[in-house]
């Protein structure tokens, strides 16, 4: 089942292009270690989903690229065009000439209906040419004007239009000290929206995505480039074929959809982070060696110590941190009970063995008290290895690792409302 | 050029001729139009490289005709040529025809009709095409009835329920009834395809069915098409060698084997004495650990053998068969039942399980055996799955 990507915005297009870039090095990555009838089964799977065919060979992507200025956009579409792997389709774009101008409003109320038709439109079209449709991917930032009001309109839209597919928004949480001085406005009123006519929200915060750059990355002037690249390194290793059942040789069909009924099945906890691991630039990974115990321990360490990178601290003494509940307050309808999940899904990459290994995650600590962790922990796994990691786990998780920021961005936006 | 056809005493017949053709090249994958054929009779050139094209779409395998872009003319005319001389194509004409494909047409419509008239061509090409409907299944793959699903989460209703719990389980039916409506609308896309396709095999076969029909007409104005052919010198047989020369080749090449195989087994006693001196240094007690490990093999084998056969599985080929929805009280016709067959494959299955399970612990023990005897022996196990 295909996946129809709606980049918006300066930042959409961008993340966008990268993730497109990821899943197809990764699936014509040489050093699948795996036979190749496994490695062509999982190119073709990655291939349904994410890009169409056409007569000379070279890979569509299946994506719209939507901005109200025509720089990002252009460039996104020739840096996919040159590359001469893969490309976007050459009507698959639309971009106006004026910005919005960081504003919210005017990306929702006017630049939305204004261009509704032409947007829809594209978005048809790149339906049309599915097989079967698994659902929306929009990728938005919440600080800027066009992803944040267009996106909120759009996802609307798509809402009433396609309302039996599954959409999913990712949003990029922007910088504590970011430089758009509206941003915690534009913020809630995304968010506030999203909540009602998406599905599930996949959250990257730019502060976490920095961190690992300097920290993980070694990367001494960290572009956004950089950060795009760790972003898209992360949704690819989550997006791509995965077995889908325990023992089968078969790929899932659905990834959204199976995301989805694994983790945001409750309608008023819909927020998802990601932590992967491992993360590091490729040249130290030539030098690297990994056991599964070892990674998923830091995996485990990074979740119970809400963190989205392995600190390599000493990791006994956050394990007491869950079992200290605190007072109860309630905060966009969350339970509040520390670090506490709701569900989640490792998806694990090669030649995994011992499942021993993973009775850290089922532990009941770490989930709440009305879900029992066999219904909220899953695993999804696949031989072959992502993009030269001969090892390589991500987890999906559905927690309240939100709260802390969230709290900030409202507080925040009450102080500048109320200081008028 | 050839000969007139006298039209007058063939008047309903001549009517038949296109018809029958167009049938023809209506059956075959690539088939050219009956205009071409007609040009053919007469050796023009223009109709060369289409019926090239249409020898080489039916002598190649299908999965290389099909998927891959077609190669070049001059590779397809090699190719037929090596394909028809294999089968044994008497002409030699054809063998000359130059490679770049631009002579030869009434030749290769010989050749043509020949492979028409030598075997089930049309059959054998139509059941390579054909469309297949995906209501087969082999008899062993029996993984898909037998494996029950994933087991359902159950939850004992102990106490009060929470509400959010109940919230949870509601979405997730709600998603998987979306994914059901996902994949109706899918099935319905390709439903829709497979009956393009069914559709156009129809016409094929309607197609196929008129050529036998009519090919009488087609097979006598074959008749002419050799007739107005310029006679061979010599129509021997097709070899690609003078055979006058062949004996004393022949003799040559036996005569070297023979002296290679002298030379062979020259080398090959020494050695397999030397070896048989070395092993045979254990004496006795090696031949006779040898024969009581091929009587234990043979004892496991015929255990394995009964308990295979008390499964009482029906002679079942292994080919596919096709799923047939029945009403249960219809009477029994030929093929097997579902329900019996799961049934036989689980016996077989728990008995194979508890056979293996043996065999297991015996290996065990004598891993353990065999270690606990050599104190100084590391096993290095290969990586588990």
């Amino acid at each position: 089942m295909s996946v129809v990507t709606v980049q918006l915005g300066q930042c959409g297009n961008q993340i966008g292009f990268e993730v497109f870039d990821a899943l197809y090095t990764d699936s014509h990555c040489p050093q699948g270690l795996c036979s190749k009838r496994e490695n062509e089964a999982y190119q073709a799977s990655c291939k349904e989903r994410f890009f169409s065919e056409e007569e000379n060979g070279v890979p569509i992507a299946r994506a719209i690229l939507v901005d109200m200025e025509p720089k990002v956009t252009s460039q996104t579409l020739s840096k996919a065009a040159q590359s001469g792997r893969w490309k976007y389709g050459q009507h698959s774009c639309f971009c106006q000439k004026q910005g919005s101008g960081n504003n919210w409003a005017y990306g929702y109320s006017v630049d939305g209906p204004r261009h509704e038709e032409s947007i829809m439109n594209l978005i048809q079209k790149e339906v049309e040419k599915c097989d079967s449709l698994s659902g929306f991917f929009i990728i938005m930032s919440m600080a800027g004007g066009t992803g944040s009001g267009l996106g909120a309109f759009v996802t609307q839209n798509l809402q009433d239009q396609y309302s039996n597919s599954l959409k999913m928004n990712h949003i990029i949480w922007p910088y504590r000290t970011g430089e758009v001085i509206v941003q915690n406005y534009n913020s809630i009123l995304t968010l506030s929206h999203l909540y009602r006519s998406s599905d599930a929200l996949l959250v990257h915060e730019n502060d976490a995505l920095h961190k690992i750059c300097a920290k993980l990355m070694n990367i001494k002037q960290i572009s956004f480039s950089d950060i795009n690249q760790v972003l898209a390194h992360q949704l690819g290793s989550v997006f791509q074929p995965t077995y889908s059942v325990e023992g089968s040789c078969h790929y899932r069909r659905n990834p959204l959809g199976d995301l989805m009924e694994n983790l945001v099945p409750h309608p008023e906890f819909k927020m998802l982070g990601i932590r992967n691991i491992p993360q590091m630039s490729e040249n130290s990974l030539a030098y690297s060696t990994f056991t599964w115990a070892g990674l998923l321990k830091y995996l485990r360490q990074m979740l119970i110590s809400n963190s989205k990178m392995e600190e390599g601290k000493d990791w006994h003494c956050s394990a007491t941190l869950s079992l200290f509940p605190t007072a109860t307050r309630a905060t966009m309808n969350t339970e509040v009970q520390r670090s506490t999940l709701l569900a989640k899904v490792v998806i694990r990459r090669n030649r995994f063995n011992h499942s021993d290994c993973l009775g850290g995650f089922k532990d009941q600590a770490l989930y709440t008290s009305w879900l029992k962790p066999i219904n909220a922990f899953n695993v999804w796994k696949t031989q072959r290895a992502f993009r030269k990691y001969e090892k390589s786990a991500a987890l999906v998780s559905n927690s309240q690792f939100l709260l802390k920021p969230l709290d900030t961005i409202v507080g925040k936006a009450w102080n500048m409302f109320a200081s008028k | 050029m050839g000969r007139r056809r006298r039209r007058g005493g063939r008047g309903h017949a001549v009517g038949a001729l296109p018809e029958a053709i167009a049938a023809l090249s209506q059956t075959l994958p690539a088939g050219p139009s009956p205009e071409i054929f007609r040009r053919a009779k007469f050796d023009r050139p223009e109709a060369a490289p289409a019926l090239w094209r249409l020898l080489f779409r039916v002598l190649s395998p299908p999965a290389a005709a099909g998927t891959r872009a077609s190669p070049a003319l001059g590779a397809q005319v090699r190719l037929v040529k090596s394909a028809l001389c294999s089968q044994g194509y008497p002409r030699r004409v054809l063998a000359r025809l130059p490679e770049d494909g631009s002579q030869g047409s009434r030749e290769l419509l010989l050749a043509l009709a020949w492979l028409l008239a030598r075997g089930p061509l049309l059959e054998h090409l139509l059941a390579q095409t054909r469309v297949w409907l995906g209501d087969e299944i082999p008899l062993w793959q029996y993984e898909a009835l037998a494996s029950p699903g994933p087991p359902a989460p159950c939850q004992e209703a102990d106490g009060p329920v929470d509400i959010r719990h109940l919230q949870w389980l509601m979405g997730t039916l709600r998603f998987r009834w979306r994914d059901l409506i996902t994949s109706q609308q899918e099935l319905c896309a390709l439903l829709g395809k497979l009956l393009q396709r069914l559709e156009s095999e129809n016409t094929r076969l309607e197609a196929a069915l008129q050529w036998r029909r009519r090919e009488l007409v087609f097979w006598q104005w074959m008749d002419t098409v050799l007739g107005s052919c310029p006679l061979q010198t010599s129509p021997a047989t097709f070899l690609p060698r003078d055979p006058a020369s062949g004996p004393g080749e022949l003799e040559l090449v036996a005569r070297e084997l023979r002296g290679l195989h002298g030379e062979l087994q020259g080398a090959v006693e020494p050695r397999r004495a030397a070896w048989e001196a070395k092993a045979g240094g254990w004496g006795p007690e090696w031949s006779a650990a040898q024969q009581a490990t091929q009587e234990a093999v043979g004892r496991d084998l015929a255990a394995l053998q009964r308990a295979w056969e008390q499964g009482g599985a029906p002679a079942q080929p292994h080919r596919p068969c096709r799923l047939v929805k029945r009403d249960a009280r219809a009477v029994e016709g030929p093929g097997l039942r579902a329900a019996e067959l799961t049934g036989a494959l689980r016996i077989r299955e728990s008995r194979l399980e508890t056979a293996l399970g043996q065999l297991q612990t015996r290996c065990r023990q004598e891993l353990a055996r065999l270690a606990g005897a050599e104190p100084g022996l590391i096993w290095i196990l290969p990586p588990g799955r």
